[in-house]
């Protein structure tokens, strides 16, 4: 049995990069559950429907291996099935597990943008780096309630993300100026603070987000400006729990630099890695929908708030092996 | 059309100056000389104000011209040709030695310094890998990649954001310059002080490559060195950038300021040298210090004066 054109085209979207950012992957995902258990066609049968279901969670958490919103989403809603007694109970409860996600998911991003725009001080000079909903809702609500004068945001090479945030900032009328990647501490005397996402949180605080954050960070903290990570809950990474580390994706050269240009040069290796990681030390504070909190308690919010992603890895540090298991 | 000054490395510059003024020079014309002089003065002020060397050299035939009018000046002209490049060859000689072979270097953008001391570590026998950033705005990490390339070197490109991922398994970082100031601060390529910090961050070491003609004397008088900053156009990507955001604005500074205190150490072509040292280093060359140096001001002022312009 295939999956539904919907399915495969958000699973294909999200490995191509067009569904890019951790909060919108993983809204994404659990639109894609939700299509899946809707457009659900086989027999009506529950274990056939909870294999199709695992099926297609697996399909969804390969698309982009090391992202930790991705299988969070997937498995908040996967787990819906487990100790269902009926085909009809499981489709309805996987439907509104996934509305809840994305309510959920929403409503995070709210909350984190009106606790984030009161730690701004009013007039203030603000860097991001990348694109984050988090992030740029947090600077606009700042900059509605006065706090925000003005915001540098980095271009983002090699996609160029920096160009989608300056689009993003301007909808809501903030005054934005780019500035290239390697002008972060050249710009970093005029900043008041740094504002940026993450796609991961590790259980020790490390904040895991686009190349160049964690430079923009040692910069920030050599100027003394404060650097805040706006991160909804599900970002923190249950494995880390157990010491796995977080994996670093290499993308395709070709984002850096043309193909003609690599065939002409084949000494030359184009590392693209997509992820750096920014030590505790170097963030004040990170942004939840839970409150406002130092990096080092990352754990507290992983054991008391994402209680249900640990499942995913009490029996193995493999999460595709143990989604069956999760719902048994 | 004149091409701009923009294009063209530190160094280039001198030369490409240099040859400039000597063609003008060939012509003998009391008019036409101090007005190209002057016409190059203005220019690199207002497109390249952090171009030390090139406005040193202009300092130098200035104050030549001034005191003995066309006799001598294409000599003296090509022996500050020869002496650059050989002062050049020597600083990237002094930085050589500091490599060795099996270490792994990283730098930024494609100065000309830099170039020659790739060369010489290859002519010195050594092997290295060389990590060069895309080094945005322009990208001439690409060619100092290809150049590296060339040499026979193992190349990593990446871009200006993974320098930090990298730096762990760098030993070394080498970079150019634009210009020194007196209390051992040195303008290069955007990023240069980024990549420097986190050198630092990483307790790796970091040389300069640059000849004392780099030397920004201003300063030693509380001049702020100026670093100028381009256009948007720099940084627009062919293919991607096709459709802008709307009211799309950039600030694209060009070069960027070291702290000395980042810097270990500056290959110039009298040795190797802590950057806080380069006064001594002035009070050597010139016997005193600060070194009795015709400041730029006074002496395209007298020139305008004399040759009534402006």
């Amino acid at each position: 049995m295939g999956y539904p054109q919907k399915v495969l085209q958000i699973a294909d979207d999200i490995k191509t990069m067009r569904i890019r950012g951790a909060g919108r992957i993983a809204r994404s995902a659990a639109e894609a559950m939700k299509h899946a258990a809707v457009e659900y066609n086989g027999n009506p049968y529950l274990g056939e429907f909870k294999e199709y279901m695992v099926n297609v969670a697996k399909l969804l958490i390969s698309t982009r291996p090391t992202a930790v919103s991705l299988p969070n989403a997937v498995i908040y809603v996967l787990r819906s099935l487990k100790g269902r007694g009926s085909f009809e109970d499981a489709r309805k409860a996987v439907i509104s597990y996934a509305e809840e996600f994305i309510k959920n998911s929403e409503e995070a991003v709210k909350k984190i943008s009106e606790m984030g725009a009161k730690r701004i001080k009013e007039g203030s000079i603000v860097l991001t780096h990348c694109h984050s909903t988090a992030a740029v809702e947090v600077i606009a609500k700042a900059y509605r309630e006065g706090r925000v004068l003005k915001v540098y945001n980095t271009e983002t090479r090699p996609f160029l993300q920096g160009r989608i945030t300056f689009a993003h900032l301007r909808k809501y009328g903030v005054p934005v100026v780019q500035i290239p990647d390697s002008a972060v501490r050249y710009i970093m005397d005029e900043v008041d603070y740094v504002v940026v996402g993450a796609d991961t949180v590790t259980s020790n605080g490390a904040v895991v987000n686009k190349i160049g954050t964690s430079q923009v960070a040692l910069a920030a903290r050599e100027s003394r400006v404060r650097v805040y990570v706006a991160a909804e809950s599900y970002k923190f990474s249950p494995l880390t729990l157990i010491g796995e580390l977080v994996k670093i994706e290499f993308r395709d050269p070709e984002e850096v630099v043309p193909h003609e240009w690599l065939e002409r040069h084949p000494g030359v290796r184009v590392l693209n890695p997509v992820f750096d990681v920014t030590p505790p030390e170097y963030i004040d504070a990170i942004i939840t929908e839970y409150g406002v909190l130092p990096p080092q308690a990352a754990i507290l919010i992983l054991v008391d708030k994402l209680g249900w992603t640990l499942d995913s890895i009490k029996y193995s540090d493999n999460i595709l092996g143990n989604l069956e298991k999760i719902i048994e | 059309m004149e091409i701009s000054f923009r294009r063209y490395t530190g160094s280039e510059l001198v030369f490409e100056l240099i040859d400039q003024l000597v063609g003008v020079a060939k012509s003998n014309d009391p008019e036409l000389f101090p007005r190209k002089l002057i016409e190059k003065y203005e220019k690199i002020m207002y497109e390249r104000p952090a171009s030390m060397a090139a406005l040193n050299i202009l300092r130098y035939i200035a104050n030549y011209y001034l005191e003995h009018g066309f006799n001598g000046l294409i000599e003296c002209c090509l022996k500050l040709r020869s002496e650059y490049d050989s002062m050049l060859w020597k600083s990237a000689d002094v930085a050589s030695r500091r490599v060795n072979s099996g270490e792994r270097i990283l730098t930024n953008s494609n100065s000309l310094a830099i170039r020659r001391l790739l060369k010489l570590i290859r002519d010195h026998g050594k092997d290295v890998e060389v990590y060069v950033t895309e080094s945005k705005p322009g990208k001439e990490g690409l060619l100092l990649a290809e150049y590296a390339e060339s040499l026979g070197f193992k190349v990593y490109l990446m871009v200006d954001s993974a320098v930090r991922f990298f730096m762990k398994n760098v030993d070394k970082v080498f970079v150019g310059a634009e210009a020194i100031a007196s209390n051992g601060a040195v303008v290069s390529k955007i990023g240069t002080s980024l990549i420097s910090l986190i050198a630092h961050e990483a307790r790796k070491r970091v040389f300069t490559v640059a000849p004392s003609l780099k030397f920004s004397y201003e300063t030693i008088y509380g001049e702020l060195m100026k670093v100028p900053e381009g256009g948007v156009e720099l940084i627009l990507e062919p293919g991607r950038d096709e459709e802008l955001p709307e009211g799309f604005t950039a600030r694209i500074p060009l070069y960027d300021v070291t702290p000395s205190e980042y810097i270990d150490a500056i290959a110039t072509e009298h040795g190797l040298i802590a950057p806080q040292a380069i006064p001594l280093l002035l009070r050597s060359i010139y016997g005193a210090y600060p070194p009795v140096i015709p400041s730029l001001h006074e002496l395209f002022t007298k020139l305008r004066e004399k040759h009534g312009l402006r």
